[in-house]
């Protein structure tokens, strides 16, 4: 019974295997989801297949910071979503295993609807991988905003994850420690966000239907004004800085007459 | 028409009732003013009216503040005893004294019960436990004033003998009108019987001139006359009739021992059918069920299931217990299962607000919020899901509050914050930050890029006055950073994400 079981499924093997939907193909966009929620970035938009961030599937972020000992993932992350966020109009945001406590005031600022945003804890890695599959599977839950917990994930949970990303309609995000970058994933869309001075610089590593393995350049996303040093204060340290030289300059002069 | 005859069974001392008995002196103080004293107080010479501190000083005595609550509630169990003998039952409260009671119109069950002497006795019979008033009269408000009398109830009391029995009520009794009561010993009335007499002269409307249309109405009511005592009212205001509390009630009981919790499904399944049969035919709703279930030496374990909207159908009650029993062990093998809904309310009387501002209906997916809300919960606990909401307060720390995923939140921001950056990401105990060598550090060194938002407040209970600054780490990380003016320390207690 074993044997002939086994003999049909040798034969087919290889088209069983492409027909499935989550086979990488290289750029063969075949099997990528064609649905794209608008990043509000034209810069990134242009990098995206689709034009904008990936709907039911994976989406991998990795962020520095979870790896060192202060234990706090955080970069920039509602400055980078919240644009597609406020775009959803219906369900709910959720925030598995945020890493600090969502500030009511600062998140009005940012435009996210309140009564739409649900925070959900789950600290033990078992429970969080409950509670993601069993959000991005649930209708209602239109966006979801993960941090992994202290245990990495695996290559299998990852997939579980993804598994359920594909059930479902929604924006899902998964944020990571950057360390996990060497790792591999079956995220559909995995990215590296860096806040430096002046931009919140994007590279997009690894983007299903695509080839492009590295890109040259990251995408640079502007920030808030009010997060750049402002002219005030630069000016001031800049004049006091000059008049002191130029005082320097004149008493060097003068000596220099005196003499 | 037959004459209508109206119980009141007035609880005497009922503040003091409700709370346990004791030896030693007790008070129950309302407006810090005492409204019921044990014996033992009395004794030690507390009146009624007599404030806290000087009942406390004569007698040493235990002081309760009045539980208007159970007060209410034990009305409600009297009420219900009661329902077995006359179906008009209400409950009276004063407004102006603690005095509460239960007023029952009792002419329709005399035969039923062999007379009104032996009615009369079965019904205090029933209510033995606590000191009770009674009077009997043909109107209610007659009956109330009158139990303050206690004239023995005999079986020939007729309107003319309640009329006679009124008019030798002072004035002062009328508690509830403490304006008209005034008036009227102004004038010179010094009983009921005054008031009668006044009528028969001149007729109900030199009291309306004088005192209101609606006293004018209450001695209508009271002495069961239209506009002298001759003529009588034409129409008798209508009998409340008494509605006992609705609950559903089922059992089953089981042929064999159920071991797996996959066997109870069915069962369960059923009895929830009838829940909402039941609901529907009598176009109630209800949020709360709670299932019991039992061995044959009845142990018993409890499951509470609760929506958190008022549910008329049975498909998420059954889907939430079914997300309940999965987390669950039956420890015994179950032979009979119950299944109680206590507070069941009108489907009807639900208020739906009209949508005018055409967005979206907030309780889309209200269903499937419910169920992914008590997936998780049962697997996480009960406060690992919530919302957040905005509280106005100063102290970022108090500015946010915690709401339950059905809740509205409020998110309205006053102008005062609107204008600077706050950050998205608060720690609930802020990081103290070092400063080496005049330079202000956290993980790295920072450097602060706008502010200062001075906050001060709470100079009434602890004093704050923060100066609040964003700082911009060496890795880039926007970090909401503030001196403790009075401390004179600095601490990190957010950060900018967006």
């Amino acid at each position: 019974m074993t044997s002939t079981k086994a003999k049909p499924d040798k034969s087919v093997t290889l088209e069983q295997v492409l027909r499935r939907g989550d086979v990488w193909r290289g750029q063969s966009q075949r099997f990528v989801p064609h649905a794209a929620l608008d990043t509000g970035y034209q810069e990134l938009n242009k990098r995206l297949l689709n034009k904008g961030w990936p709907l039911a599937s994976l989406l991998e972020i990795g962020q520095l910071g979870a790896s060192s000992n202060n234990g706090l993932a955080t970069q920039a992350e509602w400055l980078l979503f919240a644009p597609a966020i406020r775009q959803l109009k219906e369900g709910y945001t959720v925030l598995l295993n945020p890493p600090a406590l969502p500030f009511a005031p600062g998140l009005i600022q940012a435009g996210i609807d309140l009564d739409r945003l649900l925070i959900v804890d789950a600290k033990k890695k078992t429970d969080f991988l409950a509670s993601f599959t069993e959000l991005a599977r649930a209708e209602v839950c239109t966006a979801l905003m993960a941090w992994q917990p202290k245990q990495n994930l695996n290559y299998t949970e990852l997939r579980k994850c993804q598994l359920a990303c594909a059930d479902g309609k929604g924006l899902y995000l998964l944020f990571r420690p950057l360390s996990a970058q060497q790792q591999s994933s079956p995220a559909a869309l995995r990215l590296r966000a860096n806040l430096s001075a002046d931009f919140l610089e994007i590279h997009i590593f690894k983007q299903k239907g695509s080839l492009n393995q590295v890109e040259k350049s990251p995408a640079q996303l502007p920030l808030p004004r009010s997060w750049l040093p402002t002219a005030p204060h630069a000016h001031l340290y800049r004049t006091t800085h000059e008049a002191d030289i130029t005082s320097a300059k004149k008493i060097i002069d003068l000596k220099r007459n005196l003499l | 028409m037959k004459d209508r005859l109206w119980l009141v069974l007035r609880l005497v001392d009922l503040p003091l009732w409700i709370f346990p008995p004791h030896e030693q002196a007790v008070c129950v103080l309302e407006k810090r003013r005492v409204i019921a004293a044990n014996p033992a107080a009395i004794e030690a010479g507390v009146h009624k009216g007599m404030d806290a501190t000087t009942a406390q000083l004569l007698s040493n005595c235990i002081i309760y503040e009045r539980d208007t609550l159970q007060e209410q509630n034990y009305l409600n169990q009297c009420a219900e005893h009661l329902y077995a003998f006359t179906p008009y039952i209400h409950i009276n409260r004063s407004a102006f004294t603690p005095d509460s009671g239960l007023i029952l119109e009792i002419s329709r069950c005399l035969k039923l019960f062999g007379g009104l002497e032996s009615l009369c006795a079965r019904l205090l019979s029933t209510l033995t436990d606590l000191p009770i008033a009674y009077g009997l009269a043909h109107t209610e408000e007659a009956a109330w004033l009158l139990s303050y009398d206690n004239y023995s109830i005999a079986e020939g009391d007729d309107r003319a003998l309640f009329i006679h029995r009124l008019n030798h009520i002072p004035i002062e009794r009328l508690f509830d009108w403490p304006d008209a009561q005034e008036s009227l010993k102004r004038m010179g009335f010094l009983t009921l019987g005054d008031i009668s007499h006044q009528i028969e002269r001149q007729s109900i409307s030199a009291i309306k001139k004088r005192l209101g249309r609606d006293f004018a109405d209450f001695i209508g009511r009271l002495f069961g006359i239209a506009n002298n005592l001759q003529q009588t009212a034409l129409f008798d205001k209508p009998r409340q009739i008494y509605q006992p509390k609705e609950f559903f009630f089922d059992t089953m009981q089981f042929d064999y021992p159920i071991t797996h919790i996959d066997q109870l499904h069915a069962p369960i399944e059923q009895m929830l059918q009838q829940l909402g049969e039941y609901l529907r035919k009598r176009k109630l709703s209800c949020q709360k069920i709670t299932w019991r279930f039992f061995d044959i030496h009845h142990n018993s374990h409890a499951i509470n299931v609760h929506c958190a909207a008022p549910q008329t159908t049975w498909k998420l009650l059954y889907d939430l217990t079914h997300i309940q029993l999965e987390n669950q062990q039956l420890s015994f093998a179950v032979d009979a299962i119950e299944l109680t809904c206590q507070q069941l309310q009108s489907s009807q009387e639900k208020n739906n607000q009209l949508n005018f501002s055409g967005r979206r209906n907030k309780n889309h997916g209200g269903d499937d919020l419910a169920l992914l809300e008590a997936k998780l919960k049962a697997r996480l606990g009960e406060q690992a899901i919530f919302k957040i909401s905005y509280k106005d307060s100063h102290i970022p720390e108090q500015a946010w509050d915690k709401r339950s995923a059905f809740e509205p939140t409020e998110q309205q921001l006053p102008t005062a914050y609107q204008h600077a950056p706050h950050p998205t990401w608060l720690f609930a105990t802020p990081f103290p930050a070092k400063i080496q060598q005049q330079q202000l550090s956290w993980r790295g060194q920072l450097q602060l890029l706008t502010g200062p938002e001075r906050i001060e407040n709470q100079w009434w209970a602890t004093p704050t006055a923060r100066d609040y600054y964003m700082a911009i780490r060496e890795d880039g990380l926007r970090v909401w950073v503030y001196e403790d003016l009075l401390e004179e320390k600095w601490f990190v207690q957010g950060v900018f994400a967006g």
